[in-house]
């Protein structure tokens, strides 16, 4: 059997359909500006000047994209940072505090772990108000700007457990491990070990499941923005313009086609990228 | 078999238990974000030109001043006789009279849609299973994965686009009255949640047939000269079906989250749709049921998967206790 090149083509196509998005999120709303609206330019056709022509609003969907690209990519990411940092703190209290306080904190992971995610995402946004975001969430708005951040909270405060889960399950085998055990015997520190002799072992799986779950919370996102309770005007996410487009869908299929079509790829690529990394990071876990 | 059936209910009692501790946990998050969220019953009673004093006066009245505590254990005994509170919003409708009105539709929606999902889920599976490597088996894989990866607010448009705009075959939006069977209705709705849950029970009714069909008992069955259809319904499908059964109650929790893009699409008045209607409306009382009676059925579904299961496979209940 061979154990190396096992990442396959549609892996590669996906690492570069991701890094071409990342290219096009960065560089790609500053091409035109995607609210910029074009009186008497609505509903253009596909033309040198507007490359995948305009919205019914005139503006330039092609930027209008690279805009929910870069928007999408922002909640995900920043959600996922999130996500990692609580994850793994709580993970680690699971598997290495003493039992009273392990125990409880394990079961209240458990019980967010089963709430159906969106629906925690729906209720959190829904009764603290998808536009409100002062108070104590001033801070965070004016790093990320006030639409992004009702969401971000909202799915930060339901992604966390799946990586809770998975660090604890981890480090609980890591640490019978007799490297572990004879650092331990050496006297090392519990700081010391779990820095040195566990954390290193564990960030190949964490990415690999990262990459599933960013896919998850872009999915999330877009959910809430096309319900109209995620990210709210003027930014917009690919979700925003599938709700958008659907009111021209029969003239203007295309409006409706584009976001679509990323949206789309994108979970299927950082599905793909994570499966890839799962298999390289822990291949006992290989699909048969 | 006679001494296995305390141990059995011991088991099932168990679950029933579990189940309980998870509903009061559901109640115990929503209330608690409810409590830490600004702003509560007392200012919308209280009204916009309210002082501060007279608010404070409503919030006393209510005993909304108490500590959490008290009101926790309360609002859960409300909520066991049907009690949710009132609307916000219009004549004050109590939120149980909604809820009743909202649930039939949803549970019309999501319960063809599990049906629809677990009947695509083992047949396509299975035929994967039986053709692995070729070519029924690369076209079921594809369609499974575009059903993981195209979200449902993306199919419905599309399948809309299609059989309600360019076809004209079925309707795009949900009416009252109906001008047509309920049936050409629901068609539309039906299909697009159950894509996804169909598509992952394909693929975990595939590995787990794979799996079954490589074992000792089958190459038994099969040198005995058991059919190959017999082959694989009776000995391999029976077998191959426990693990789906396990994640039936997840792709229910997603089914049910579904119904609320799905419903507020095709503009259904289920609870999905109530639900984005009273965030629209600052109406929490309703958001509120509606969230909690989602949880209910999503722990309601998980329960019975968790007790269908020693009862189908002997081998958890002996495995168990």
């Amino acid at each position: 059997m061979k154990r190396r090149n096992k990442l396959g083509p549609l892996f590669w196509g996906s690492v570069v359909f991701l890094a071409l998005l990342l290219v096009m999120a960065v560089i790609g709303p500053s091409i035109r500006h995607p609210h910029d609206a074009r009186v008497g330019e609505t509903l253009q056709g596909p033309s040198a000047e507007f490359w995948l022509g305009t919205d019914d609003l005139g503006r330039d969907i092609f930027s209008r994209l690279t805009y929910g690209a870069r928007v999408s990519l922002t909640v995900g990411i920043v959600v996922q940072i999130f996500a990692l940092v609580l994850g793994i703190t709580i993970g680690m209290i699971g598997a290495l505090a003493p039992k009273w306080i392990a125990g409880p904190v394990m079961r209240f992971t458990d019980g967010m772990f089963a709430f159906p995610d969106l629906l925690l995402a729906i209720l959190i946004v829904g009764i603290f108000g998808f536009s409100s975001a002062g108070g104590i969430l001033a801070p965070l708005s004016a790093v990320l700007g006030s639409g992004l951040t009702p969401v971000i909270i909202a799915l930060a405060v339901t992604a966390w457990p799946s990586i809770a889960r998975l660090v604890r399950g981890q480090v609980a085998t890591l640490k019978q491990r007799e490297y572990v055990q004879a650092a331990r015997a050496m006297g090392a520190k519990p700081s010391w070990l779990v820095l040195k002799h566990i954390l290193p072992h564990l960030w190949g799986i964490i990415l690999a499941v990262s990459m599933v779950d960013l896919a998850a919370v872009i999915l999330a996102e877009s959910a809430m923005s096309f319900l109209g309770i995620g990210v709210q005007p003027p930014d917009a996410s690919w979700g925003t313009m599938i709700n958008q487009a659907r009111v021209n869908m029969q003239a203007h299929p295309l409006l409706l086609v584009w976001p679509c079509v990323l949206l789309s790829l994108t979970i299927f690529a950082l599905n793909f990228v994570g499966d890839g990394l799962r298999d390289l990071a822990d291949p006992k876990s290989e699909k048969k | 078999m006679a001494d296995s059936q305390p141990r059995l209910l011991l088991q099932i009692g168990k679950r029933l238990a579990a189940g309980f501790v998870s509903l009061i946990f559901l109640a115990f998050v929503v209330f608690m974000i409810d409590e830490v969220a600004p702003g509560d019953a007392a200012v919308v009673k209280a009204g916009e030109k309210a002082t501060l004093e007279q608010v404070q006066r409503i919030r006393v009245q209510m005993g909304l001043d108490r500590p959490w505590f008290i009101r926790f254990p309360e609002y859960v005994a409300k909520a066991a006789t049907g009690d949710f509170g009132a609307s916000y919003q219009g004549t004050q409708e109590p939120v149980s009279k909604i809820l009743a009105s909202a649930l039939p539709l949803t549970l019309s929606l999501a319960g063809p849609a599990i049906l629809v999902a677990i009947f695509m889920g083992l047949t396509l599976g299975t035929i994967a299973a039986v053709w692995r490597g070729r070519w029924p088996d690369r076209l079921v894989l594809a369609f499974s994965t575009l059903g993981v990866t195209v979200p449902n607010f993306v199919l419905a448009p599309i399948l809309v686009l299609v059989f309600s705009l360019q076809l004209d075959a079925l309707p795009a939006t949900w009416e009252s009255p109906l001008r047509a069977p309920a049936f050409y209705y629901l068609l539309l709705p039906v299909l697009v949640l159950s894509a996804r849950p169909s598509a992952t029970l394909v693929r975990l009714t595939r590995a787990s047939m794979i799996d079954t069909l490589g074992q000792e008992f089958i190459k038994l069955a099969r040198a005995k000269g058991v059919g190959p259809l017999r082959l694989v319904l009776r000995h391999g499908l029976r077998n191959a079906v426990l693990p789906v059964i396990t994640s039936m109650g997840t792709s229910f929790g997603f089914l049910l989250t579904g119904s609320y893009i799905v419903e507020t699409f095709f503009t259904m008045p289920g609870m999905g749709f109530q639900a984005l209607k009273a965030i629209q409306k600052n109406d929490t009382p309703v958001l509120m049921g509606c969230v909690l009676l989602t949880g209910l059925l999503f722990i309601v579904v998980n329960l019975l998967v968790d007790i269908l299961q020693p009862i189908l496979d002997p081998r958890i209940r002996e495995a168990q206790i």
